[in-house]
């Protein structure tokens, strides 16, 4: 999206409380003016408003007394409040939603923009949307979206690559979705051999890697350009019987 | 017509004929039978009674009068008729008589053919054309082809008797050669398809069936050098036997007979032969051998190509176990000499026996690249041979002598992979050479570097070069040194300097041990006077290159002149206060490393002839519990005896894989730096062209390894000089 359209998409969205996806839609459809898609919006039957001052009220909820910005605490009991695990991935969803930078925090703006995006403002709305955003990592193009997001929230904000064991925890949350036979000889395989961190290479090549090439190696393309780390790997499953050549 | 006088001059009209004298037909055949009579007198051998001119006219007269038909056909028939006689007679001839008969007879055909061409010139000028007819001297020949040669009783008889001739002269016998040219340039006279096809293409098919058994003959009894002999000699009388009676157009067929059977049918039984084949001849030098089966290889297809892959398969085998062989590997100057032995043998046959061939050339270049780089150590012995020759080896030499060897040197030089770990080994062996001052000649040295500079770039002489540089400009500060401050140094122990740039020389970190009292007053003296002169500068004492030379006295009175190591002086000097010192004590006092020091007290009393120290125990190695007396007994016939060791040697185990390991690190760098040139200039590449381009660029240095350069790649992407195509995973594009 350019820089103007953006603009007019935080515009609406701003103005009419909607989600940036009925934003996009009503832009769409009056050809990115932002006085027809007024109409057009209002003219439509609602889908999903959000009231600000109800999302600064959930925020005030959550946020840390002293500062402004929702810490661990809060996060913990943000989920109890949805009735899920912490660990449940339906978070990560929502953190993407967010765009949020790091994993157990939500600064302000993150968490108003998230959940207008996901166009609710009360925790009654959210828990209720909880299938669906789960559904979302049904979705092909979003599932890598939010898999590439992994990489930079589970990361720490300094470092550049993102620790093995942080990336192994997420790893078995997020390949679980896909059900792939070798997730657990992937997470072996590294703390054998190689027992460094990640790089942000490796991490968004493997999501190819899962989707592209059969459990049994069968359509595995030595010159495929694939990370080094990805070619030791198969080295390893061929040594240790997993797989045959 | 008047005759008599001049012409008188009045118009002179000369009237035709009014009477036209024809030629009556009875005439006309009166005249034919005299023409006749006469081509059977020529045939007779009867032409002397006979009048040219009265028959050329009769002919004449026939011709004129429009009866050329009559004499043409009459001609036709009348030869025709003389010559199944003659092919009769020639049928009776009894054996050997035959060809010679025949022969006769053409002869005589011949002349006959010529006189009455002659008499009938103008019926060949005039009727013959007009009419469309053979002219008379072809119609001779076509008629003695198809009544003489073409006649069933003559026919395959002289087939029959020219080919066994042939076989006759094949197995020894002498035949008539004359005759047997006159036959075949009879042939050929009669049209080069008589020839082709009534002798030669038969006379091919034989020689091939005769030259097919007896090379299957040869063979079984044969060593591939005889064989090659006798099949030299066939070739050569072929080609002398076509010179001598048959058309040349045969020898190109003839000869490709006797190359198809004799050679092209049996090169791999021949090259492959056990004991004699060409293996065999390479191992031995047999040069006349090689010579002859390269000439005659040379002329069947694939010939030369048979030779070169087998002899490509043979040096590599050969080659490939000279470099694995444990027990030629331990000696690495007498290893390389052993190459530069094989490349020099090889060279040789080539030259002599191959004609230079390039095409063998190339493959005698790519077996010795092929398994010289089987080797990993092939780099570090090279180096250690050429710090050998620089070192002794050479003593005495002259300058073209020196020049040879280096060239042969530079020779394997090119064929190494890996040059950068020669580039490693080479300065670390210079360096010790410079710093031990035991080089032959400082112009063999050079002309070592001039000789690395042309093969691999000025890059990769400019340390070494630095290295030189470095020794020079130390000779001048130290005489600068002694220049002004001689006095302040009255008596004390003479020093000299070399000051390494750090840069050019092989990095050793070295930790400092205690050097003796006296020492490192001059030393501190020296310290000062060149920071004094060079500001900024930082210098370290390197203590584990340096040597001494100590003047010691023993029991008896008798003097010797010690040249040490650093190390050992520091030790040796403990002794002037005390006879005798534990292992610990040296180890406190002199503070150098562990393993180095073992090393330096083992030399200094464990070596017969060396020992100026003695230990107790008298064992061979060094332990921490042992103690150490000044050896008083000690004897040397030499009055300098020389215990440092300094000298450049195979590495030990642990020693390779550290360099290996420097080298390694040095590659990445480069691999790097490759990529990111490559990628600057392409701006979007696919990972096997990155990887085929860098190979490329570095090839001259070393190999590198696809894994390696894939690592670096991710790294760069890590550090966001190249990043992944979001669409095709194998592409990469420049961030700038």
């Amino acid at each position: 999206m350019g820089r103007g359209t953006r603009d007019k998409v935080q515009q609406f969205v701003a103005i009419t409380g909607a989600s940036e996806k009925v934003a996009l839609q009503s832009l769409k459809a009056s050809d990115w003016h932002l006085e027809g898609a007024f109409d057009v919006f209002y003219s439509q039957p609602q889908v999903a408003v959000t009231n600000s001052r109800n999302l600064e009220d959930l925020y005030s909820i959550y946020k840390e007394p002293d500062a402004d910005m929702i810490m661990v605490e809060g996060v913990s009991q943000l989920c109890e409040d949805l009735q899920v695990d912490p660990q449940d991935i339906v978070m990560l969803v929502i953190s993407w939603h967010m765009k949020a930078s790091t994993m157990c925090e939500f600064s302000h703006e993150e968490f108003i923009r998230g959940l207008q995006s996901i166009g609710v403002d009360s925790i009654e709305k959210l828990r209720e949307m909880l299938p669906s955003l789960r559904a979302e990592l049904k979705d092909d193009q979003k599932f890598r979206e939010i898999y590439n997001f992994a990489f930079s929230w589970a990361k720490e904000k300094s470092q550049k690559s993102l620790s093995l064991e942080t990336a192994i925890g997420m790893w078995q949350l997020l390949i679980n979705e896909r059900r792939w036979p070798l997730i657990d000889s992937w997470c072996q395989f590294l703390q054998v051999r190689h027992n460094k961190a990640i790089s942000r290479d490796t991490w968004s090549q493997l999501l190819e890697f899962v989707k592209t090439i059969d459990p049994q190696l069968t359509n595995y393309d030595e010159e495929g350009a694939w990370p080094y780390l990805i070619d030791e790997f198969v080295e390893y499953l061929i040594e240790n019987g997993v797989v045959s050549k | 017509m008047s005759g008599g006088g001049p012409p008188r001059k009045r118009n002179f009209k000369i009237e035709e004929f009014k009477n036209r004298v024809e030629l009556n037909p009875k005439y006309a055949e009166r005249t034919w039978k005299v023409l006749e009579h006469a081509i059977h007198e020529i045939y007779n051998h009867n032409a002397s009674g006979l009048s040219f001119e009265e028959l050329y006219r009769s002919a004449y007269n026939m011709v004129l009068h429009k009866y050329g038909e009559k004499l043409y056909g009459g001609l036709e028939s009348t030869m025709t008729r003389r010559l199944k006689e003659i092919s009769r007679s020639i049928e009776v001839a009894q054996g050997g008589l035959f060809l010679e008969e025949l022969n006769t007879k053409w002869m005589d055909h011949n002349k006959a053919l010529q006189m009455i061409r002659d008499i009938l010139m103008y019926m060949d000028r005039t009727y013959v054309p007009s009419s469309s007819r053979t002219p008379v001297h072809e119609l001779g020949l076509n008629l003695w082809r198809d009544h003489i040669i073409h006649s069933p009783m003559i026919h395959s008889r002289l087939l029959d008797t020219l080919l066994d001739l042939i076989h006759k002269e094949r197995m020894g016998e002498v035949i008539n050669r004359g005759l047997m040219r006159s036959i075949t340039k009879m042939l050929m006279d009669l049209g080069p398809a008589v020839y082709q096809d009534d002798f030669e293409k038969p006379f091919l098919e034989v020689s091939a069936s005769f030259y097919s058994g007896e090379s299957q003959e040869f063979i079984q009894c044969c060593d591939c050098g005889n064989y090659l002999k006798k099949s030299e000699r066939r070739l050569n009388e072929e080609m002398d036997r076509v010179s001598h009676y048959l058309d040349a157009g045969s020898e190109a067929k003839i000869t490709s007979v006797v190359e198809k059977e004799m050679i092209a049918n049996h090169m791999h039984r021949l090259v492959h032969m056990e004991n004699s084949g060409l293996v065999n001849m390479l191992i031995d030098d047999k040069y006349d051998d090689l010579a002859r089966m390269y000439n005659l290889f040379r002329r069947v297809t694939d010939g030369l190509l048979t030779i070169r892959n087998l002899m490509t398969s043979y040096l590599r085998e050969t080659g490939k176990q000279l470099v694995t062989d444990p027990e030629k590997l331990k000696d690495p100057v007498e290893f390389v000499q052993r190459l530069l032995n094989e490349k020099d043998k090889h060279d040789k046959i080539i030259n002599v026996a191959f004609g230079n061939d390039k095409t063998f050339q190339n493959a005698l270049n790519s077996s010795f690249e092929y398994f010289i780089n089987l080797n990993n150590r092939s780099p570090e012995f090279i180096s250690l041979y050429v710090d050998d020759k620089l070192r002794k080896g050479l003593k005495g030499a002259t300058e073209e002598d020196v020049e040879v060897i280096l060239d042969k040197v530079m020779m394997l030089f090119r064929y190494l992979q890996e040059k950068d770990v020669f580039e490693k080994y080479y300065k670390q062996h210079l360096a010790k050479r410079l710093l031990s001052g035991k080089t032959v000649s400082d112009d063999a040295e050079r002309s070592m570097i001039v000789k690395l500079k042309t093969e691999c770039g000025y890059q990769f002489t400019s340390k070494l070069e630095g290295m030189f540089t470095d020794m020079k400009t130390s000779q001048d500060t130290m005489q600068d040194f002694y220049a002004k401050k001689s006095e302040e140094l009255g008596d004390g122990p003479t020093l000299d300097v070399h000051i390494l740039t750090t840069g050019s020389w092989p990095t050793q970190p070295c930790p400092p041990c205690n050097l003796p009292p006296e020492i490192l007053t001059i030393c501190d003296k020296f310290r000062s006077y060149y920071l004094g002169t060079h500001s900024g500068r930082r210098l370290t004492w390197q203590t584990n290159m340096g040597t001494a030379d100590i003047k010691a006295t023993f029991g008896k009175g008798q003097k010797h002149e010690l040249n040490v190591s650093t190390y050992q002086m520091c030790v040796l000097m403990l002794f002037n206060s005390t006879d005798g010192l534990t292992y610990k004590d040296i180890e406190q006092y002199t503070k150098i490393p562990a393993s180095d020091l073992k090393r330096c007290l083992q030399s200094l009393a464990c070596v017969k002839g060396k020992n100026v120290l003695r230990k107790e125990p008298m064992s061979k190695d060094i332990s921490e519990d042992d103690t150490f007396y000044f050896n008083d007994k000690f004897t040397s016939k030499l009055v300098k005896v020389k215990i440092g060791t300094v000298v450049a040697q195979k590495e030990s185990e642990p020693e390779k894989q550290e360099t290996r390991q420097r080298v390694e690190e040095d590659r990445k760098p480069q691999i790097e730096a490759a990529i990111v040139r490559i990628m600057k200039s392409r701006r979007v590449l696919d990972h096997n062209s990155i990887v085929a381009e860098v190979t490329k660029q570095l090839q001259a240095r070393f190999l590198p390894n696809p894994v390696v350069i894939k690592k670096r790649i991710e790294s760069l992407i890590e550090r966001e000089f190249l990043e992944r195509d979001k669409t095709d995973r194998k592409l990469y594009t420049y961030l700038a």
